[in-house]
Order: structure tokens, then C-alpha cells, then sequence
């Protein structure tokens, strides 16, 4: 998974009525756009470090969605 | 209070090609309730006892199983400078119970809910010592101080 500073970061509910998260990556920690990410969740409005899994989106600036 | 000084525990990670019997087995030699699961030394999610008996045992999934087909994927994450009210944070708003504490982007703890508990209910003794010290012994009828000489 690649990600730029700005990138839209989506993820799915793991439980029954766990809403989908978005959130916006504010640092890229990891080599070549490579996690973990610094997230700022539109929820709560905070940040916190996100090692992504297998159902973490990544919406790039003005590209499709990949994962 | 920051978040790196809850914790205690080192991590306790596990490979992502490793079985759930395997996990189960370190969870017993470790004396540990979750697991950092690494693919190549890097998080990508983390197994907890509970995640065994419900997603695995329940399901009849077999022991052998990798480990990763159990664990929460999304692994959120602290610096290791984060504040207390930045944990509580985390754990009310993404429904967890345990936050890796990270330091140069590798793992260096795990703070649980329970850790947090127990600091929260010492430090309410500590302020009920003092409440019961002045309820025991009440400073009651004191003369109004005395205001100094001009």
C-alpha cells in the first residue's frame, strides 16, 4: 500500500454497526509512501498512527480508488 | 501522564504465517491476552484471546489456521509522547481495548483499558484518602485569617 500526504484513507466497519472511518493522511512514516500514516479522522477530528490492513482504501488526490 | 508511561509490557508479536495454535501457545508462555501480528517485522494487526474463541473456536475454524485470518486488521497506533486525554481518546472513538505505543515507528508497548483503569481507580484512593482525612477531621470553627499589617 502507497499513500501521499493528503490521501483520502477509508476503512470498513469491523463489527455490526461500526460505521466506515475516513480519514486524511497528514505524514507518511514508512519509505516511498509505505505506512504507517499519521491519520486525521474526520470523525473526531484527531490523529492517530495507522498500520492499515487488507480492507484499508486509499483514495489518492483525484485518482480512483485503489487498495 | 503520557501514553508511553503505561506501558509496562513489551510486545509481544507474532508472524502473520503463524498458526492460531501457535498464537495461543505464546498468549499462554507470555501471559499475554493479544499479540502484535508483523508481516516482515512491520504491524499489520493485532490477535487477542477473545479473537481465538470467537472468530476461530466459535466458528470451528481449525487450529491451524493462520493467524492472521483471526486478527483486527487497521492496527491504530500512539507516538509514544501522546497524552493521556489522546489515548482515552482512542479508545473511545475506535472501539478498542488495546493501543500499540509507537516509538520511531516501531512497536515499544501496548496499553490496555485495564492499565488505564488501575491508574485511574489509584489516583481516585489517593483523592479519597484526602477527602475521608477531611471529613475524620474537620477544620471546622477556624478564626478568619488575619489580614497583615499594612
Amino acid at each position: 500500500m502507497h499513500a501521499s500526504v493528503g490521501d483520502e484513507v477509508v476503512i470498513g466497519g469491523h463489527r455490526v454497526g461500526m460505521p466506515m472511518r475516513r480519514g486524511e493522511v497528514l505524514e507518511v512514516r514508512g519509505a516511498d509512501g509505505s505506512p504507517p500514516y499519521l491519520v486525521k479522522w474526520e470523525e473526531s477530528g484527531r490523529a492517530t498512527l495507522l498500520f492499515p490492513g487488507p480492507d484499508c482504501l486509499v483514495h489518492h488526490s483525484g485518482e480512483a480508488v485503489t487498495s | 501522564m503520557r501514553a508511553s508511561d503505561f506501558s509496562v509490557r513489551q510486545p509481544v508479536v507474532i508472524d502473520c504465517a503463524a498458526t492460531t495454535a501457535d498464537a495461543a501457545a505464546l498468549m499462554a508462555a507470555q501471559g499475554v491476552g493479544a499479540l502484535i501480528v508483523v508481516d516482515h517485522d512491520r504491524p499489520v494487526g493485532i490477535v487477542t484471546d477473545r479473537d481465538i474463541v470467537t472468530r476461530g473456536i466459535a466458528r470451528n475454524i481449525a487450529a491451524d489456521a493462520r493467524v492472521d485470518s483471526l486478527m483486527t486488521t487497521g492496527l491504530i497506533a500512539l507516538d509514544s509522547h501522546a497524552e493521556l486525554e489522546e489515548l482515552m481518546h482512542v479508545f473511545m472513538h475506535h472501539a478498542i481495548r488495546r493501543v500499540p505505543i509507537v516509538d520511531h515507528d516501531r512497536v515499544i508497548g501496548v496499553v490496555s483499558m485495564d492499565d488505564v483503569l488501575v491508574w485511574l481507580a489509584n489516583n481516585m484512593i489517593d483523592i479519597t484518602n484526602v477527602m475521608a482525612a477531611q471529613i475524620m477531621f474537620p477544620h471546622g470553627n477556624e478564626a478568619p485569617p488575619v489580614p497583615a499589617p499594612l
